[in-house]
């Protein structure tokens, strides 16, 4: 009984609204996505050493555009992602950056 | 019209001024570097003893040279005629060897879509030079050659494309009068491949697919997808033997990592093959990890060395592979002569001499058939990796950097790894890598008939660059924090050191000029350790490439 109101409340805790159970769905895929294609030169886990490629843990919650536009047409080594991923990836991918970000 | 005219006439007759040939490179004179691995045999190993253990002390840089590129540096030098030529991922530079002067400088240019299929660091390892050119490969992959005199393009040819998965990173090299260049991209699901060109024209020979399709040799090994296995990149450099007229080329990875849809031994991924230069008529290979779920890319040098084994005088070629193995195998016919581990192994009991195949344990048979988590060693980074180790054929050691864990593996379900295409990353894996912080490489004098150390020093961060021993008893190598050292060969203690602004992931070259004696190396952290990899002891190394070049100061 306990145990099953533990979980329910967990779960009220994690989830409270539509949105951010959507956000936690699309975190998640984007840590995929970042593993397949971001990891080898970001670092495994979002975490570099900041020496050749950027932290993305610093990107800032208003930066959004620059990671849009980052993504898409790519900067210096950086590869462009045009017409590789979609804007759903890019979205889900921004979602688990920010997760994992240096001012969450 | 009239100035076309004669610019044709200085191209053709400019080469004959300044042309290194097949002789030159045979000779392998110690005032020079012509080839990728110092000599035809890559081992590293200069007879030069000008600089040596009782006056190392006083080496200092003579000069050093900006590349302006923060991806980083893996490149052998190539020393002609009093001129060092570097390659970057974004220029070929020809710089005076004494004054470290820029002569010509060619930048690299590629599409920005380019390094989406460049896995393992933005960088390029060198080129190879030939009758009056320079040969390179580059990211987008294309080979390309340049006038040694000017940096002019003369051909460029376009050998692979991103959305097949394919980029160029590796060194090319001559053998018998022929370019001979690899490709990487295994982790893109690329179908290897070695390939020839005519260095003049830039005219295709042949090229030789690493990995079968229905119909070919070695289909049988991929029962059940033939049709489009995939994997087996080349993407360092092969030993050339002159005396037999054959190339020996490590061949990379199958794809995906995972292993659970490619059944077989997946010839010829994981294997040495040897080619002959003209026709790319394969004489023999070997395999040294079938069905490989580990990454354990067959892809570190290839040394040859006249040996005695059992008595008897061989000819052999040693090979410290990335699966913890250090192999002899008798280079006339590919037969395994020994196989010991030179880092801890646990995903082999040991090679079977009589059929030479890996005797798996539980965990990796476990690991080819199943989705439960295993831990094995070495990881997937090897026990080394691409970085060339040194050889001295006088007292028969190697002198490896190498890479000292583990990991935690686990395959991806089936699902997850059923439609991958080209150009879309190859795992399907889990890896968690198991470090020990106080050493996770070591500096090791190994002896390749044991595979035992002679002697060993530990770093925090492993050594990512080549090694270089010489006569004067000396080895030198980089490490990921920025010391160029020299290493004392008989007694393994660091006797000399020097602080370069980056890391250094390159590979360390000597040579001679009006007597005296040289040690150039580029300094530019990168490569795909340092870049995936969190690190704490990297935190305070910034990017950057520099060329240095060292002297014993003058009085
Ligand atoms: C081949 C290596 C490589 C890969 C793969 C890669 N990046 Fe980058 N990325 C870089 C480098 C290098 C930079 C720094 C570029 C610069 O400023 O010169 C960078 C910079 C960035 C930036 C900051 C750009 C800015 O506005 O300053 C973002 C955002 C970014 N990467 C996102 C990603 C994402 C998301 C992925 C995966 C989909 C990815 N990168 C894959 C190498 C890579």
């Amino acid at each position: 009984m306990r145990s099953a109101f533990l979980q329910l409340a967990a779960v009220g805790l994690l989830c409270s609204t539509a949105s951010i159970c959507n956000a936690q769905a699309t975190a998640a895929r984007g840590e995929r996505l970042y593993a397949d294609n971001c990891s080898t030169c970001h670092g495994e886990e979002l975490q570099n050493n900041s020496t050749v490629a950027f932290d993305l843990r610093r990107l800032k919650a208003d930066e959004h555009e620059r990671f849009v536009t980052s993504v898409t047409n790519g900067k210096n080594t950086m590869p462009s992602w045009d017409g590789v991923l979609s804007d759903q990836d890019k979205e889900d991918l921004w979602a688990y950056i920010r997760a994992n970000a240096n001012d969450r | 019209m009239k100035k076309q005219i004669s610019l044709m006439v200085g191209l053709a007759f400019a080469p004959q001024a300044h042309a290194q040939t097949a002789q030159d490179i045979l000779k392998a004179s110690p005032e020079s570097v012509l080839t990728y691995g110092m000599n035809y045999s890559q081992n590293r190993f200069s007879q030069l003893d000008k600089i040596n253990t009782t006056n190392v002390r006083k080496l200092v840089p003579a000069w050093s040279y900006s590349l302006n590129n923060n991806t980083g540096e893996e490149a052998q030098p190539i020393i002609y005629d009093g001129t060092a030529y570097i390659t970057s991922q974004n220029k070929t530079v020809a710089l005076d060897a004494l004054t470290g002067r820029e002569i010509w400088n060619t930048p690299v240019e590629y599409p920005p879509a380019t390094t989406r299929v460049v896995c393992c660091g933005i960088v390029n390892r060198g080129a190879a030079i030939y009758e009056g050119k320079l040969f390179r490969t580059t990211l987008d992959a294309r080979v390309i050659a340049l006038d040694i005199k000017t940096g002019k393009e003369v051909w460029s040819v376009k050998s692979g494309d991103a959305n097949d998965g394919i980029a160029m990173t590796g060194a090319p090299i001559i053998a018998n009068g022929v370019l001979i260049t690899g490709m990487a991209g295994a982790e893109y699901g690329s179908r290897g491949y070695i390939e020839a060109y005519d260095p003049q024209t830039g005219k295709q020979l042949w090229r030789f697919y690493t990995v079968p399709r229905p119909g070919d040799k070695g289909a049988e090994s991929w029962p059940d997808n033939a049709s489009n296995a995939s994997g087996g990149s080349t993407w360092t450099t092969g030993t050339y033997d002159p005396d037999m007229d054959v190339v020996f080329w490590g061949i990379g990875n199958p794809a995906p990592w995972n292993p659970l849809l490619r059944p077989g031994d997946n010839l010829y991924t994981n294997a040495i093959v040897a080619l002959k230069p003209k026709t790319g008529e394969v004489v023999w290979h070997y395999q040294m990890s079938p069905t490989d779920p580990f990454d354990h890319d067959n892809i570190t040098s290839i040394i040859t060395a006249d040996l005695t084994v059992e008595g008897k005088p061989t000819k052999a070629l040693i090979q410290v592979a990335r699966n913890g193995f250090v192999y002899i195998l008798d280079r006339t016919n590919g037969k395994l002569l020994s196989a010991n581990p030179y880092v801890k192994v646990t995903w082999a009991k040991g090679v079977d001499l009589e059929t030479g195949r890996p005797i798996w344990t539980d965990a990796t048979k476990k690991a080819m058939t199943l989705t439960d988590e295993i831990e094995t060693w070495p990881s997937n980074s090897g026990g080394t990796n691409w970085f060339p180790y040194s050889y001295d054929p006088r007292k028969q050691i190697a002198y490896v950097n190498t890479l000292d864990f583990g990991m935690k593996y686990q395959p991806a379900p089936i699902e997850e790894i059923r439609n991958l295409k080209p150009g879309q990353g190859h795992r399907g894996v889990k890896i968690t890598k198991l470090y020990n912080d106080n050493a996770r490489g070591h500096l090791r004098a190994i002896d390749p008939f044991t595979g035992k150390a002679k002697w060993e020093i530990p770093f925090k961060s492993p050594n990512w660059a080549g090694t270089l021993v010489t006569a004067g008893g000396l080895v030198f190598t980089g490490t990921l924090t920025g010391e160029m050292i020299a290493v004392d060969a008989e007694q393994g203690k660091i006797i000399w050191s020097f602080q370069t602004p980056s890391g250094i992931i390159g590979q360390p070259v000597t040579w001679e000029k009006d007597g005296k004696q040289y040690v150039t190396v580029t300094s530019g952290t990168g490569g795909v350790y340092v870049m995936n990899t969190p690190d704490p002891n990297l935190k305070h190394t910034p990017a950057g490439g520099t060329v240095f070049t060292f002297k014993l100061m003058e009085d």
